[in-house]
């Protein structure tokens, strides 16, 4: 086959271009990678929510609150001053002060409960106590563990509010005359739904990405060094040149698909998924299915760049070109953020609408229809061959061939 | 053996070729001589199949061109007036290359290199990559590539133009081995030495049109003239 040996060529010269290899490896990298934290970070913040301990200074002095507290599943962790051990109930002494902020600063702990020794005296006179919540608001850590405490401690003192409206005669709902209650829907699960969802961009973004170097430097790069007109004095169709240059970035493009798709899922397999409830299984046929869907897309990406590339006089003209064409990939993924509609047949025809649709059904563990799955690669394969022939229509053009 | 009859190509509305018509036989090596922009190149690119004449006909060895341009190109060989290489390739993977696409096989290909490559005395860069090749080594290559296939026809664009000494000598006298084995050599310049002490046949081409083709005898019958140059500004200014 004519066009394999310019598939051949062109890619024993791609291999020896150290910055197309670089482009090939070092993107399918970055996303699995980004992945990964980002999942390992939910995980945490999840586990940590579920199970906060709390350091309390003077806990004996509040037994009523700390076993409200202890009910409502936090750890309460005793804490004794070194600067004051027995605790005197003078908030404000300083040596006292420094040691709780040196405590945090030094993350010992990440925020500490401090309660006054006259708390039970003021509480059993119906008088307000006060105590402090000492905590460091710039550490992410402390944000949802400290909200959660000071929510309780708000809920004893309601209940304790009620408890004494009712001693005098009164009616709680006096002091509430509106009670609001959040319901979050936003579970873990959904949180982690919405980070599965950037897997399909990526993959398509790969497609795009791993394969230009390759398609700009063939086409450009060839005009540039001004190596075209030579190689057009031989006796080989056009379409045949194209195809031959074509199938160079689609193999990039290929090549940088599985591997994206290989270590999506295997950092996916390393988070422990199930610890937020989710149940990620990659079988042989997701994975057969998830390839089906976006190897088309390595004929397609290449393609427009082979046109775009064929286009542009120079590697420069060529790369302005093609950075507003990287917008394309990213197209699918807002349109799928704002669309409300349900899939519809049509939007298998769209390129890159069709095959995001799809990876998301896979990725959330749906298997999608198989007429969907053969209209969205046909579709794909007829563009295509679209700007194939179109690349090979300008291939001839006296203009660009002597420029 | 090619034959240029009543060629014209207009670009836009600069008419490049005018009504150019000239023949160039077999054993001899023909010169198209003519100033800068003079058509030269335009004449050549439609020759080797890159340009389409707006009228007129080309044939090469009674093919043709604008018929059938593949057809054609399989029985020339080509050195254009950009020596552009691949700097990542070496300078045999280049001639290779060429070699294939010209549907060579293997074996006979390697022969062949080998031979060129012993021709030409590139012994010394044939597996170094390009980069950094001399105009004269990227020359070389590129007269190997179109050499590669043994094409009965050849078409050379300002074969020696910035070459040294060294290098112009060993590819005159690659022409005059090529000339000796019946061969039809038809390359441009618009260097007055370089014709007169390589060329049998001269066509003198001005502003696009061809004003005279012959020896360079005839030329000096003709205008008088003993000394080329004198002869062909005689004949620029008259036109």
């Amino acid at each position: 086959m004519m066009w394999s040996v310019i598939t051949r060529k062109e890619l024993k010269d791609a291999v020896r271009d150290r910055r197309a290899l670089m482009a090939l490896l070092l993107f399918p990298v970055l996303g699995p990678a980004m992945i990964y934290f980002m999942f390992n970070m939910i995980i945490d913040i999840a586990e940590e929510a579920g199970d906060v301990s709390l350091p309390v200074v003077g806990a004996a002095y509040a037994d009523d609150l700390v076993d409200y507290l202890e009910q409502n599943g936090i750890l309460i962790e005793e804490v004794t001053l070194d600067a004051d051990p027995v605790y005197s109930g003078e908030f404000y002494s300083q040596a006292a002060l420094d040691e709780i902020h040196t405590a945090i600063r030094n993350r010992r702990f990440d925020y500490l409960l401090v309660i006054p020794r006259d708390f039970d005296d003021l509480v059993s006179q119906s008088r307000t106590a006060n105590i402090e919540l000492h905590l460091e608001s710039t550490r992410a850590k402390s944000a949802p563990k400290a909200g959660r405490v000071q929510e309780l401690i708000r809920g004893w003192g309601q209940e304790t509010a009620a408890l004494r409206l009712i001693a005098r005669g009164v009616s709680p709902d006096v002091i509430n005359p509106v009670s609001i209650v959040r319901i979050d829907v936003a579970s873990q699960q959904s949180r982690v739904q919405s980070i599965l969802g950037i897997v399909p961009f990526f993959v398509i973004m790969a497609a795009f990405i791993c394969g230009m170097g390759v398609a700009v430097d063939v086409t450009a790069g060839e005009r540039e060094r001004k190596s075209l007109e030579s190689l057009l004095v031989n006796p080989v169709p056009r379409y045949t040149i194209v195809i031959g240059k074509w199938m160079a970035a689609v193999l990039f493009s290929a090549v940088g698909l599985v591997l994206v798709m290989v270590l999506n899922f295997f950092s996916l397999s390393q988070v422990p998924l199930e610890e937020v409830g989710i149940v990620f299984t990659i079988g042989r046929l997701e994975i057969i299915g998830v390839l089906v869907t976006v190897l088309p897309l390595a004929l397609l990406a290449p393609s427009i760049q082979i046109f775009v590339g064929i286009f542009a006089r120079s590697f420069k003209d060529a790369q302005a070109y093609l950075s507003f064409f990287m917008m394309l990939p990213m197209a699918p993924f807002f349109y799928n953020m704002f669309n409300t509609q349900d899939r519809e047949f049509w939007m298998n025809f769209v390129p890159m609408l069709g095959q995001h649709m799809l990876l998301a059904d896979v990725v959330r563990g749906e298997t999608p229809a198989i007429p969907d799955f053969v209209m969205a690669g046909l579709a794909a394969l007829v563009y295509s061959l679209v700007f194939v022939y179109g690349a090979s229509r300008l291939m001839k053009r006296e203009g660009i061939i002597f420029s | 053996m090619i034959e240029v009859r009543h060629l014209t190509k207009q670009f836009k509305n600069i008419v490049a070729v005018e009504d150019a018509s000239f023949s160039v036989r077999d054993g001899a090596i023909t010169g198209l001589l003519g100033h800068n922009g003079a058509g030269k190149s335009t004449t050549l690119r439609i020759l080797y199949g890159l340009l389409k004449a707006n009228s007129g006909t080309a044939l090469i060895d009674g093919i043709d061109v604008m018929a059938s341009p593949l057809k054609a190109q399989a029985v020339i060989g080509v050195m254009t007036d950009a020596h552009g290489l691949n700097p990542r390739l070496t300078a045999r993977e280049h001639i290779e290359y060429f070699a294939r696409l010209r549907g060579m096989q293997r074996h006979q290909m390697t022969k062949r290199i080998d031979e060129l490559v012993a021709l030409l005395d590139m012994s010394d860069i044939a597996d170094r990559r390009a980069e950094g090749f001399s105009q004269g080594e990227k020359m070389k290559v590129c007269l190997c590539r179109s050499l590669v296939h043994d094409p009965q026809n050849l078409i050379m664009d300002e074969p020696t133009n910035g070459l040294d000494v060294m290098t112009t000598r060993s590819v005159r006298s690659i022409l005059q081995k090529l000339k000796a084995e019946n061969k039809c050599i038809l390359l441009s310049s618009h260097i007055m030495q370089e014709i007169s002490a390589l060329c049998d046949e001269i066509v003198v081409i001005a502003e696009g049109r061809v004003l005279m083709q012959g020896t360079l005898d005839d030329l000096a019958k003709k205008t008088g003239e003993g000394d080329l140059e004198e002869a062909f500004m005689q004949i620029t200014r008259t036109a």
